[in-house]
């Protein structure tokens, strides 16, 4: 087993982050293949530590703890990122996207690493991996919706203010942008939602089969927050969609609001919730001692 | 050197005479090559003919039977039918090493009327591809038509010549209006005026898929005109409001003494349309939109002139900086294509050098083996092998000094005194 951490990848997609920015400096080919290879090294880098980890937990990643679940969320950001790019070399993506990987792998850093011990109990284990599994996709819509968003507020104030991109980069049009971000939100809501089914299905199961006081409780603050967070794109997902809206730059703030808030939150929860200093008791991450 | 090019372009001469002596037509450049081929069976010949150059390259195997500028002028006189008078201090002239810079130079756009434009790759590569059809270039040119295509790419690749555009036009679709739409078949174009840029930028427009164009000026019959080259449709000046509503794309060239849209009569143009963006390009001077337009909707982007202006400026400041790194690529390419050239040239003394010399020995090993039945094949090999190594370290001076008196120029006289020395008549 090839002994890989965290900081092992962090490092290089930090690298490869500085490379983009550099791009908007000056163009050369070497750099663009630097670029790649930082971020290819450290997507290899990820995807091990993450089997490693499987393999020690023998669960799933996304079944073993929130540091796993958020780290296979990171880990299929950069795969979109790395397709991209080696599709489309001029395009400017890696600035707005990367930042968010970064911040990603950080907070997995300080969240739990440890698996709640029901989680491997086969009864749960198919509803489990279908809850994180539609909460990961709905997640990973909403970071794109957020990283378009970003990009449409950045390419409309470029246009507006009359600068050019320069060094052959190219940005996806403001129609574009919009487009691909409407249909994200409207990909992830549903998304989000049948998880939130699904971890109820789970909750009950839980409850069912644990012992009294031990299963998922309707108090527990990951499944109070992340009820908010629905609540929260539930309305915005209905905003979007109801006709004569504007679809120009108040959509893309509002996206970033609303999506920049949700991964806000959801980031702090597992933080909060991690065996640390200032831990609150939940089922989602089990407390225990913490070992990095 | 077996390279000549005669040329005239626009640094040399006025649009007049290029036009009369301009190949324009295939069936003009069909008939020029077979002239060519007529009276100069033994030359190679490319044709390059374009709006701002006419150059016609011509190469010979043999410096001696090369064409003179004279020969060129010649043909150019006698296929145009003007007299020599009327073109020939204009008609320039360079050989050798220089006409392989000027071919370089002319196909990584460093000649160029508008420094690092991209027209003039596919020309070049469209005028070689003619000469091939029709016959009329040869080794020599191939390598060097080859050549200067691959120069161009690693220019373009190693310096940032053709970065950034440079005409109004272009840069407002290309930087611009492209960064808001995503495409242009289902957007509606309004022209208002029929200036030349105006219709300089409906061509960029074209290129991306625009398919409906309105044009509305003041005087119906040039509206009507423009509207009729590119497939539009004209209107009269009194239903500008409607149309301006409905418009995706507003190209103004009206040459108003004020502007014709201020702000309240944008006001009540935007209340009409819905709020989807819209693209002005204000190219009159003075103005015909009141720049404040800008400002009342997030989604009306209106770019004038000057703001325009300021990035063509700092994109061809930023070419013309590149020119130097590009002028090394070439020399640098120059330098190597003559090596390859004048070492070319070596190659039938080198063939005829290691053929002799190989006979010899294998006529003396022959005798050798007739004479000495009893050495077994292993022998025979070892022996061979080492005769072969005697020759080939033998030459190995010879030859190597051929390549290095290449690099300087055709060594000729080197090759003379090999002959002499080593090679039977």
């Amino acid at each position: 087993m090839i002994n890989v951490n965290v900081f092992c990848f962090l490092a290089s997609y930090l690298v490869a982050f500085v490379l983009e920015a550099a791009r908007f400096l000056r163009r050369s080919a070497s750099r663009r293949m630097l670029l790649l290879g930082f971020a290819s090294a450290g997507f290899l880098a990820h995807t091990l530590y993450l089997v490693n980890r499987s393999r020690e937990s023998e669960l799933p990643p996304l079944l073993s703890s929130p540091h796993d679940w958020m780290l296979v969320l990171a880990w299929l950001v950069v795969a979109i990122y790395l397709f991209v790019m080696a599709s489309d070399r001029d395009l400017v993506l890696g600035v707005f996207l990367l930042p968010l990987v970064l911040i990603l792998i950080a907070c997995a850093y300080f969240s739990s690493r440890l698996a709640h011990p029901d989680a491997a109990q086969v009864a749960l284990k198919g509803w489990g991996m279908l809850h994180a599994s539609l909460l990961l996709f709905g997640i990973g819509g909403v970071i794109m919706g957020l990283l378009l968003a970003a990009m449409f507020v950045f390419q409309h104030s470029r246009l507006k203010r009359r600068r050019i991109l320069g060094n052959r980069l190219r940005m996806p049009s403001l129609e574009r942008l919009a487009r691909w971000n409407r249909l994200s939100i409207i990909l992830s809501v549903p998304l989000l939602t049948l998880g939130m089914v699904a971890g109820v299905i789970l909750a009950v199961l839980s409850d069912a089969s644990a012992d009294p006081g031990q299963g998922i409780t309707w108090t527990d603050p990951v499944v109070v927050v992340s009820g908010v967070i629905w609540l929260v794109m539930a309305v915005f997902f209905g905003w979007l969609l109801t006709p004569g809206r504007s679809k120009g730059p108040e959509v893309a703030r509002l996206t970033i609001w609303s999506c920049g808030f949700l991964l806000v939150t959801l980031m702090a929860l597992q933080v909060l919730t991690s065996d640390g200093a200032w831990t609150v008791p939940t089922f989602h991450g089990a407390v225990g001692e913490r070992s990095r | 050197m077996n390279v000549r090019v005669a040329f005239c372009n626009h640094h040399s001469a006025g649009l007049d005479l290029r036009e009369r002596i301009a190949f324009s037509t295939p069936d003009a450049l069909h008939d020029a090559y077979q002239q060519l081929r007529k009276g100069f069976p033994d030359t190679e010949t490319v044709v390059l003919s374009t709006c701002n150059r006419v150059e016609l390259y011509a190469a010979q195997q043999d410096s001696d039977r090369l064409l003179s500028h004279q020969d060129l002028v010649q043909f150019f006189s006698e296929f145009h039918q003007l007299p020599v008078a009327d073109f020939a201090g204009e008609l320039l002239e360079q050989t050798g090493p220089d006409a392989v810079r000027h071919l370089f130079d002319v196909v990584s756009s460093i000649d160029s009327m508008v420094l690092g434009e991209p027209q003039i790759v596919s020309q070049v590569k469209e005028a070689y591809r003619l000469a091939q059809e029709n016959n009329a270039s040869g080794p020599l040119t191939n390598s060097l038509f080859q050549r200067a295509i691959g120069v161009s790419g690693r220019v373009r690749t190693e310096t940032r010549l053709v970065e950034g555009r440079v005409s109004i036009a272009s840069v407002a679709v290309s930087d611009f209006a492209k960064g808001i739409f995503d495409h242009f078949h289902d957007k509606t174009v309004l022209v208002i005026g029929a200036g030349e840029m105006a219709e300089e930028t409906l061509r960029y427009l074209a290129d991306e898929g625009v398919c409906a164009i309105l044009v509305v000026n003041r005087n119906l019959e040039r509206a009507q005109a423009l509207a009729e080259r590119w497939r539009g449709e004209a209107a009269d000046f009194s239903k500008l409001d409607a149309w301006m509503a409905r418009a995706d794309v507003i190209i103004s060239t009206t040459g108003a003494e004020r502007p014709i849209v201020d702000v309240d009569r944008f006001r009540r143009i935007r209340d009409q349309s819905d709020d989807r963006p819209l693209f002005i390009l204000d190219l009159g001077a003075p103005r015909d939109f009141d720049p404040a337009i800008s400002d009342l909707d997030s989604s009306v982007f209106l770019y004038d002139i000057d703001h325009l202006e300021v990035t063509c400026a700092q994109n061809r400041q930023s070419r013309q900086t590149e020119v130097r790194r590009a002028r090394d690529i070439i020399d640098e390419e120059t330098q190597r294509f003559m090596q390859e050239l004048y070492h070319r040239a070596s190659g039938p003394v080198v063939k005829q050098l290691r053929e002799e010399w190989h006979n010899i020995s294998r006529q003396e090993i022959d005798r050798l083996f007739a004479k000495a039945s009893h050495l077994n094949s292993a022998d025979r090999q070892a022996i061979e092998r080492t005769v072969e190594r005697i020759v080939n370290k033998l030459l190995h001076p010879p030859l190597e000094s051929l390549k290095v008196a290449a690099r300087e120029g055709p060594p000729l006289g080197l090759m003379d005194a090999l002959k002499r020395l080593f090679l039977r008549d």
